[in-house]
């Protein structure tokens, strides 16, 4: 049935999506014209709408040969290496989560083991916790065991953004697998392991592919934990803010930074899409 | 093929007891029915079988050897679940052949497996299908060709034709019991369904409240019903039961005055202790007749019939009334006696007749008539 809505009525609500629409796009619209700036262009007012697109800002960003040169002064940045740490921090992530995440989830939602809601309700918890309540205690003792700025310490201290998250999205697609289906393989002479990678594997895989989407945007789009615990390994999103040096502040440099970083996240939702919309519904449908 | 024996098994989930001191022997290519109602302990009991669940207490015995501690995987046993479990993100085809790859089977040998399980349960056409494109009766056969392709010792059914119609379930009731003749292999159903206990068992065990009440054939459980419960089980409608008390015991069996009026000489083996104690007089709506003056029959009911209850089935006709305070339900040969009428006299043969005493328990009958096997 479909509720016949006067045209004012219709009017008004498009215009309200409009403007949600609008306040979200103002300011990516906002950094990508930027980026696309001069110097001298960012910093009119009122701002110019019309203008001679440039790329040099991303040229800048990568160009270590020139040693960034622009042609209103030098700034020296290295944006490719705050990238690879990224990458490898946040995959490195997402990897550790799966094998340690999955099967733990596995265990919260299959076996009988004491205290099982509790410790479900803490794992989760942490995803509420401020990421400092970790990242103060950690920063003395991760300097005396020498895991202070290693791709190492960094991925174990992730563990606390990204870990939780796929405990409780495995737990939550485990519990939607009948258990029947399980038992139904064991009948059939399969043993646990193999029922493991025969049946609820390739069942998980929809909604782990999502779930792993979810936790590296997470974790890429962590900054409190790359400020603390790493200075050479630092991810991107510390590296961005070290644009602003104090002084001159390359505004244009560090747009064109910004829509680096959210490229790749983008990139990958759009490949994607399909696993995220599931990964972010799964529990929500039966 | 194989012969299962339970010896003293019992399942308790940490202080709750819900299955007690089973006791049963299920010979090879025997066809054995768990019946009882809701919370009896019947899919407990299966799953203990299949290895799905511990076993808290006694021995599980498959082929004289124990397997209380083998694993699931390692029974060799099949089977169908209420809910199919089919594997979803695999086609019939690969559904079919898992068993048989677990069990490391060459290819062409699974190939020939799975086209002659195909094709005898007539779903060959269904083979590169997922199971979210079939409809519930191909996936239940599905189920049962899962099953039976890695020829198991025993096969193990749980209420396998609960969610299909009516309809589809008489079929498949009639394939299943098709398929054990063909097969010749030991199968355990369950199911709450008395009529399919009724028209598939070779032996029914007749479950309530987590111990055995009765096993047996199902001409046994339905003449010689050894509990009032069982009795009240099976059958369909259920057996009518009359309260009334012992005045007598002799050689022929013992007088019972029915509270709704009625002396009736019941031929079951005469108990002196009884006399002047309540009883229960337990009779199958299908042994009523319309009362004759000419016949030999010594029980007389007046039923004072409500015509608002009359079930007609089309080959018969039951009438709904009551004797004295007693709700009773009784077979009608033909619609048109009864027509019109608010009163009507039945009778019954007292050899019809079922004695229960105060704990549910039967007296045994004199002339049950003979097994029909
Ligand atoms: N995991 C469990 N923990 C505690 N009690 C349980 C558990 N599983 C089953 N029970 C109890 O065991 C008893 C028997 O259950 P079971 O499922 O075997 O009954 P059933 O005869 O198959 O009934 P139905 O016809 O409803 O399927 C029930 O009273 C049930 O509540
Ligand atoms: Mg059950």
């Amino acid at each position: 049935m479909r509720l016949k809505r006067p045209t004012s009525t219709n009017l008004i609500l498009n215009l309200l999506v409009g403007i949600c629409a609008l306040i979200l796009a103002f300011p990516l619209v906002w950094i990508v014209m930027t980026s696309l700036k001069q110097q001298a262009e960012v910093m009119t007012w009122p701002p110019t709408f019309l203008f001679v697109p440039t790329l040099d800002n991303f040229r800048v960003l990568f160009d270590v040969a020139q040693a960034g040169a622009t042609s209103y002064g030098t700034i020296k940045v290295d944006f490719l290496t705050p990238i690879t740490n990224s990458v490898v921090i946040a995959l490195g992530s997402v990897i550790i989560s799966l094998l340690i995440g999955v099967p733990a989830g596995y265990v919260l939602a299959r076996r009988d083991i004491p205290l099982k809601e509790d410790i479900a309700f803490f794992i989760l918890g942490f995803r509420f916790a401020p990421v400092l309540l970790v990242v103060i205690p950690l920063f003395s003792v991760f300097q005396a065991i020498g895991l202070y700025d290693t791709y190492i310490g960094m991925i174990w201290v992730y563990q606390v953004v990204t870990l939780p998250m796929i405990v409780w999205l495995s737990r939550s697609y485990i519990e939607e697998i009948p258990k029947d289906i399980e038992e139904a393989a064991a009948m059939d002479g399969a043993k646990p392991v193999r029922v493991v990678l025969h049946i609820v594997l390739p069942l998980l895989k929809p909604g782990l592919i999502g779930a792993s989407l979810l936790i590296f945007l997470l974790a890429w789009h962590n900054f409190a934990l790359g400020l603390i615990l790493s200075s050479t390994k630092a991810p991107v999103t510390v590296a961005l803010l070290k644009l602003l040096n104090p002084g001159v502040q390359f505004y244009p440099v560090m747009a064109a930074g910004l829509v680096v970083t959210m490229v790749i996240p983008v990139i990958l939702i759009v490949i994607g899409q399909r696993h995220l919309e599931r990964g972010l519904t799964f529990g929500a449908v039966k | 093929m194989a012969d299962v024996r339970l010896e003293g098994l019992s399942k308790a989930y940490g202080t709750i007891q819900v299955l007690r001191n089973i006791d049963l022997a299920i010979d090879h290519g025997e066809f054995v029915v768990f019946v009882g109602p809701s919370g009896s302990g019947k899919s407990t009991l299966l799953r203990m079988i299949g290895g799905l669940e511990r076993i808290s207490g006694g021995r599980l015995l498959i082929d004289n050897e124990v397997v209380n501690d083998v694993d699931a995987a390692d029974r060799n046993l099949g089977m169908v679940f209420q809910s199919y479990a089919l594997y979803p993100h695999m086609t019939v085809r690969e559904n079919l052949a898992f068993p048989l790859r677990m069990a490391k089977l060459s290819k062409a040998e699974i190939d020939t497996r799975v086209a002659q399980t195909a094709s005898l349960l007539q779903m060959d056409h269904l083979l590169d299908r997922k199971p979210r494109h079939l409809s519930g009766g191909q996936r239940q056969r599905v189920a049962i060709g899962r099953a039976i392709v890695r020829e198991p010792k025993v096969f193990l059914f749980d209420e396998p034709l609960s969610n299909l119609d009516t309809e589809l379930r008489v079929q498949m009731r009639v394939q299943i019991s098709k398929l054990h003749k063909q097969l010749g292999n030991t199968m355990i159903y369950v199911t709450h369904d008395q009529i399919e206990a009724m028209t598939m068992a070779d032996k029914i065990v007749v479950l309530k409240d987590g111990v055995i009440e009765q096993v047996g054939s199902p001409h046994d459980l339905y003449h010689n019903p050894a509990s009032r419960f069982v009795a009240g089980f099976i059958g369909s409608p259920k057996m009518n039961f009359l309260g009334g008390k012992v005045e007598a015991a002799h050689e022929s069996g013992m007088d019972v005055r029915l509270d709704a009026g009625a002396v009736v000489c019941v031929p079951v083996e005469p108990d002196k202790s009884l006399v002047g104690k309540p009883i229960t007089l337990g009779i199958r709506p299908d042994d009523f007749s319309p009362s004759s003056a000419e016949k030999d029959i010594a029980i007389d009911l007046d039923l004072d019939l409500d015509l608002d209850f009359v079930e007609h089935f089309g080959s018969v006709t039951y009438v709904y009334g009551n004797a004295g305070k007693e709700a009773v339900v009784a077979k009608a040969s033909k619609p048109d006696p009864l027509k019109g009428s608010g009163k009507v006299r039945l009778a019954a043969s007292p050899a019809d007749c079922h004695l229960f005493m105060t704990d549910g328990k039967a007296l045994r009958r004199l002339h049950a008539p003979a097994n029909w096997n």
